[in-house]
């Protein structure tokens, strides 16, 4: 399978904070989840692959080519939170622009996106809302015949109506398999509904790398008493987090885990669960 | 790639052309008083080039500096972008300034081209001191930063053409030759445009945005 993006190694930084050897790929026609807590590094990422943060360390290789020129770049669509323009801008203005800018620019369909998500052409942006803004920015970074859409945090603070709205137009862009997705969210349910791989990055880290149905199929919580708890083997633990009334504990091999500890209750464990056990529970 | 980015400065400084044409109407009436009425010419581009700061105060305030980044269009061509940006709106500037002064001086009023001359190579000197001086500083400091060395580079280049005029006045009698002493200046000011091109170019190539 042909890779899209391959980071490998990446490294940066900063005073308080240290992204640290970063890898994963983003296969071509798939849709990569980078999921973290806030200040995890997942935009320290994306930043990093854009060019707009300069690496001290490791590579980055869209469509199997090292740095970006413009004409990798003309390929990529990206998505920030925030609609990104100055506020004094109109649809049709921006459309006037990115004319001038991208030379693979598809007008029609830009109205015809702007259409379909009920965007006037002509309001100013300030007079936008969050969505709406949101909705815009799609707009334009699947108006250029894009291959590669990398979106930071790009649903957050939308309402789930235009999430999802959101959500359905990324899943059509990778019916294309030449077409891939970098979207990074703590929304995780999101990511569960359309990511085909998760990445998980923690404090500047990458925790792991997974397809998503591996994640959900084979992942488990063990949800025990501290007497069932102490009689569990350590090795099978990932992590745990001992709460109020009872012990969560993360389990990575859930039928395995159930045969060998038949009377322990093993629920599949969401995306949300792994990555709060991880960030919150204990080795 | 670059003219989409330079549209949409254009569309940043026609959202503001209107403050600038009744500062330059303004001006123009306060010289017309008390100075010659050419004397607009020395204004008139450093009041047109307000838009430039405009459009860099929004680029940072709407997150289009990231934006652009994105996009096909390298940091060499953004700086260069706005570096243009700046001497065409100092041009325009000019040109509106200039057409009243030739149409009073064809009416009959005391304007002769000489002085017209005069005039533009001085406001063309102190708006690519201006520029040089703050146009790299608005890529280095943050936006409010900026803004403050942008007022405080019209002062400093008030400050540099004079020092210049006077380093003139020890090869060439400015007294007698005033037109040629400006043009000197306005030759070395460009240079000094030139060169803080270059360094905010450099400057901007490792820098993080984020």
């Amino acid at each position: 399978m042909n890779n899209a993006l391959i980071i490998s190694g990446l490294t940066k930084t900063y005073k308080d904070f240290v992204l640290d050897n970063v890898s994963f790929s983003v296969p071509s026609g798939s849709i990569v989840g980078l999921i973290g807590e806030n200040g995890a590094g997942k935009s320290t990422t994306i930043n990093a692959v854009l060019g707009l943060i300069q690496k001290e360390d490791g590579y980055v290789s869209v469509f199997g080519k090292d740095g970006l020129d413009n004409e990798t770049k003309e390929q990529i669509g990206a998505v920030f939170d925030g609609s990104n323009y100055p506020e004094i801008l109109s649809p049709r203005k921006i459309n006037r622009i990115m004319k001038n800018i991208y030379g693979s620019w598809d007008e029609q369909a830009y109205f015809r996106l702007l259409k379909q998500f009920s965007l006037p052409l002509d309001k100013q942006i300030k007079q936008f809302s969050k969505g709406m803004k949101m909705k815009l920015a799609i707009s334009v970074a699947l108006s250029h015949h894009s291959k590669l859409l990398i979106l930071d945090e790009a649903t957050s603070g939308l309402d789930p109506v235009i999430r999802d709205d959101i959500l359905d137009m990324l899943l059509d862009f990778v019916q294309d398999e030449e077409h891939s997705i970098l979207v990074s969210s703590h929304i995780t349910s999101d990511l569960e509904k359309i990511a085909d791989y998760i990445v998980f990055i923690h404090e500047g880290k990458v925790v792991f790398s997974k397809p998503k149905d591996e994640l959900i199929e084979q992942y488990g919580v063990i949800k025990c008493g501290a007497a069932q708890f102490d009689a569990l083997d350590k090795s099978d633990i990932i992590t745990y987090r001992k709460m109020d009334y009872e012990w969560q504990i993360l389990v990575s091999e859930r039928d395995k885990m159930q045969k060998k500890y038949p009377k322990a209750l093993i629920v599949p464990a969401t995306i949300d669960e792994i990555m709060l056990l991880y960030v919150k529970g204990e080795r | 790639m670059m003219k989409g980015v330079l549209l949409k400065d254009f569309y940043i400084a026609k959202s503001n052309i209107l403050v600038t044409i009744v500062s330059l109407i303004v001006l123009g009436f306060g010289l017309s008083f008390l100075l010659e009425t050419s004397a607009l010419l020395i204004l008139a581009p450093v009041a047109s080039t307000t838009a430039a700061f405009i459009s860099i105060t929004s680029d940072a305030g709407s997150k289009w500096n990231k934006n652009v980044i994105a996009m096909p269009v390298s940091r060499n061509q953004i700086i260069s972008e706005k570096f243009i940006f700046y001497i065409l709106l100092a041009a325009a500037g000019l040109m509106t300034a200039l057409i009243p002064c030739i149409v009073l001086m064809l009416a009959g009023a005391d304007i002769t081209v000489h002085s017209l001359c005069l005039y533009a190579a001085i406001g063309m000197s102190a708006t690519l001191l201006a520029g040089g001086i703050s146009l790299p500083c608005a890529y280095l400091f943050d936006p409010e930063k900026s803004q403050v060395v942008f007022m405080m580079s019209f002062m400093a280049s008030t400050g540099i053409i004079v020092g210049l005029v006077l380093l003139t006045n020890l090869f060439i009698p400015v007294k007698n030759n005033i037109l040629l002493a400006f043009n000197i200046v306005l030759v070395i000011s460009g240079v000094c445009f030139f060169i803080s091109y270059r360094i905010a170019a450099a400057v901007y190539q490792n820098r993080d945005i984020v």
